[in-house]
């Protein structure tokens, strides 16, 4: 089947129908009536998220440009020695080297685990619903609680996987999971997937039972193996969950942070940081709140750019059943 | 097209109105009143707070103590205690406390510098100064003393090394009288198939525990131009004059510390020397820690010592204003500002420094500040260890010097240094790169402050 001769149903054009007489007049006296019936509701709420959300946005990128410590009442202009200083340090880019592993490998990652997992539940016949609410479970504990849970797992004196490890006779393998500087961001990245998946698998299964049973079984006819039905119809039908799911997934892995700052503090050194923890660290550790703002400016053109650009190639792929 | 039905006018007006009013309701009740001042709704008595850091379950019950049984005696203020949330660094909660616009009276000060500089903090009058030892406590660069300290903890001594104690005298060992027998000390105990030595990084500061020792002797020198980052700022001295004591900080790590080290949090340490891990390890809690190594196990005999100099002597950084300190209590301006608040914190704090206040922190496992009548002062020794402590206090090679920056950057340059050296501990860098990048930063951060 080539998904590209299926197109999206076309809206309707041409002029609306005549309204009756006297219809427009009333419609003209309701609609701003409702219209500001709906406003004075949605105001506190806007007017909160404005002051709350969008206002220190925006000062983000004033302070950006200043030396501000976070605490004193006045600072200076700095110009952009605070993006000089970003862009020339071997920690930022560290950190944002780390960010591209753990962003785009959990994402990546966690959507195959999770589509695969998707595939498995779609064909179950029975007991459906437990499976699924296991699946699930991991992403109801707060990604702090987890973290939690994994680090006293994997401390290297006392946790239990080198302590069954060393019980196995298998002492050479125990390691010190979260303070070894060459696999410490490995080994974030496995907790980051273990514990990202839930979400995901549901959306892909959800998707997945709503291809229609007609082209599946119009593919087998045709004589299509598992293989081809999935790779020729289940896999174009269910690209817009892809489009979704890489989205979401790179979104949180842009914006990492409870699992390193629990599990390793950036450490050891500053071999673990990602863009986000870099920026909680020089921003409120350091006192280096226009330093920091500054980094939280690059981190939003890299998620906006990233995220538009990855949109923009999943895009062409989807197909409208 | 539908619309949904629209209700009459005076109903419509009637909910928006609503809105209007629970909209208002909420916007007041995010808003904050700016104010740091208030007083006892049920009486007379000025409330106050008095905001403390967490994490050492001794120091939370001497807070309690305290607070109860000075409210029990004052007739004119109520003290209530705030502990600072654990599970986010110090500075992070600070900005949040400065963010609300809420200072409490009396707070548990680090990085002190920036706070002064902010315009945070008021000066301590000579009425409490007066009463504590003068060698427990230092002015800032404007002349004013901004922290007084909250234990004998300040200046340091609290940085040091617990040992088992059995352990030692089953192998005939004893405490390194110099750093050369601080250095047999660590060989002997390796050629009899232990670990001397467990410390830890999984945090950041716990990373000063065993470097301030190595270092100090280096720091001491610079005592009388204001501490060695003082004379690094002036172009005295650099970072690479500190080559010496991060030689041997990677030597004794890569050599003598349980590994691990980089992922073991710094309470870990007691249950690896409770637990025969390691014979010796860092703290940076004095009595504390052995008042915790007492919990665990009361059996386990436990001492304390302080890694010597060359010739012998033991450098301590007294108390001082700089961010690298263990802290002090300091009056915020905004109790300043209101008359009945800093009549209120002044005597909470000529409280804390008397006699009654000692004897009560003592009798709770804490060490008093130094105070001017410190020999009044009943001291708790049952706590196993508790004598090497004191023995500490009075130990004629107790040599205190100063290291105050009075660059106000120096708690994020304090915070990249320390970082960096668990890099190069851990391997990660070379000495002298990690030279180059600290004084690169230093630079920086000197220049800015």
């Amino acid at each position: 089947m080539d998904g590209s001769t299926t197109t999206a149903p076309r809206v309707p054009t041409g002029a609306p129908p005549a309204l009756q007489p006297g219809t427009a007049l009333r419609r003209r006296h309701r609609f701003p009536r409702a219209r500001w019936a709906m406003l004075a509701f949605i105001a506190p709420a806007l007017v909160i998220y404005l002051l709350m959300v969008i206002l220190p946005s925006l000062q983000t990128v004033q302070l950006s440009f200043t030396n501000w410590d976070g605490i004193s009442p006045s600072y200076d202009e700095v110009g952009v020695a605070n993006y000089t200083d970003i862009l020339t340090s071997g920690r930022f880019w560290n950190a944002v080297k780390n960010t591209l592993i753990l962003g785009l490998g959990s994402a990546v990652i966690v959507n195959l685990i999770s589509l695969v997992v998707a595939l498995m539940l779609d064909k179950l016949n029975h007991a459906m619903g437990f499976f699924r609410t296991v699946v699930y479970l991991p992403a109801l504990v707060s990604a702090f609680i987890m973290a939690t849970i994994w680090k006293y797992l994997l401390n290297y004196n006392f946790g239990i996987v080198n302590s069954a490890l060393r019980h196995l006779g298998l002492p050479q393998w125990a390691r010190d999971w979260l303070g070894d500087s060459g696999i410490v961001v490995w080994v974030l990245l496995f907790i980051i997937c273990f514990t990202l998946g839930g979400n995901t698998t549901l959306i892909y299964l959800a998707n997945l039972q709503s291809v229609p049973q007609e082209l599946l079984e119009a593919a087998r006819i045709d004589g299509a193996g598992s293989v081809k039905v999935f790779w020729n119809v289940t896999w174009p039908m269910i690209a817009g969950a892809v489009t979704v799911n890489m989205t979401l997934a790179m979104i949180a892995g842009w914006v990492l942070f409870d699992q390193v700052l629990v599990l390793t503090t950036g450490g050891p050194g500053f071999v673990s940081e990602t863009m986000a923890f870099f920026i909680y660290k020089v921003g409120f550790g350091e006192y280096r709140a226009g330093l920091g703002s500054a980094a939280a400016v690059v981190l939003f053109l890299v998620v906006i750019v990233s995220t538009v650009a990855s949109n923009a190639y999943m895009r062409k792929r989807e197909i409208q059943a | 097209m539908q619309y949904a039905k629209t209700r009459p006018l005076g109903k419509r007006l009637a909910m928006t109105a609503a809105g209007v009013a629970i909209s208002a309701l909420a916007l007041a009740g995010c808003a904050g009143t700016g104010s740091g001042s208030s007083t006892g709704a049920s009486g007379p008595k000025t409330s106050i707070q008095f905001m403390y850091a967490t994490g050492d379950e001794t120091w939370n019950s001497v807070v309690a103590g305290l607070v109860k049984d000075f409210n029990a005696k004052s007739t004119t203020t109520t003290v209530t205690a705030v502990p600072l949330p654990s599970g986010a660094d110090y500075a992070t909660q600070m900005k949040t406390v400065d963010a609300t616009g809420h200072w409490p009276a009396i707070v548990d000060m680090r990085d002190t510098p920036t706070y002064i500089k902010a315009g945070k903090l008021a000066p301590i009058p000579s009425e409490v100064t007066s009463l504590i030892a003068p060698d427990a406590f230092a002015k800032a660069a404007d002349g004013n003393v901004y922290t007084v300290p909250y234990s004998a903890l300040n200046g340091e001594l609290g940085i040091n090394i617990v040992y088992n104690k059995d352990y030692f005298a089953q192998h005939k060992l004893s405490v390194p009288k110099t750093y050369g027998d601080f250095l047999t000390l660590l060989k002997d105990i390796k050629a009899n198939g232990d670990v001397p030595l467990a410390t830890a990084a999984s945090e950041v500061w716990p990373a000063d525990q065993l470097w301030k020792p190595l270092a100090a002797p280096i720091f001491a020198q610079y005592s009388d131009q204001g501490g060695f980052w003082n004379a690094a700022k002036a172009g005295k001295v650099a970072v690479s004059d500190l080559r010496a004591p991060l030689q041997e900080l990677k030597t004794i790590t890569d050599d003598y510390v349980l590994k691990g080290w980089q992922s073991t949090a710094d309470a870990q340490t007691t249950t690896l020397l409770v637990n025969g891990q390691a014979v010796m390890a860092t703290s940076s809690a004095g009595l504390g820690r052995l008042m915790d190594i007492h919990k665990v196990d009361p059996k386990f005999n436990a001492g304390i010592f302080i890694v010597p100099d060359a010739k012998g002597n033991i450098p301590v950084l007294k108390n001082s204003v700089d961010g690298s300190t263990a802290g002090g209590l300091a009056i915020s301006a905004q109790a300043k500002a209101d008359k009945k608040q800093y009549a209120s914190s002044v005597e909470f704090l000529k409280y804390f420094y008397s006699v009654p206040a000692a004897d009560l922190m003592e009798k709770a496992g804490w060490i008093s500040p130094n105070i001017v009548d410190s020999a009044k002062v009943t001291h708790n020794s049952s706590i196993p260890g508790a004598s090497d402590y004191f023995a500490l206090l009075k130990n004629p090679k107790l040599v205190w010097y100063e290291n105050a920056p009075t660059f106000t950057t120096f708690s994020a340059f304090n915070t990249f240094f320390r970082q960096s050296r668990i890099a190069m501990q851990d391997g990660q860098t070379s000495i002298d790169d990690t030279i180059a990048k600290v004084q690169a930063e230093f630079d920086k951060d000197a220049a800015a402050g």
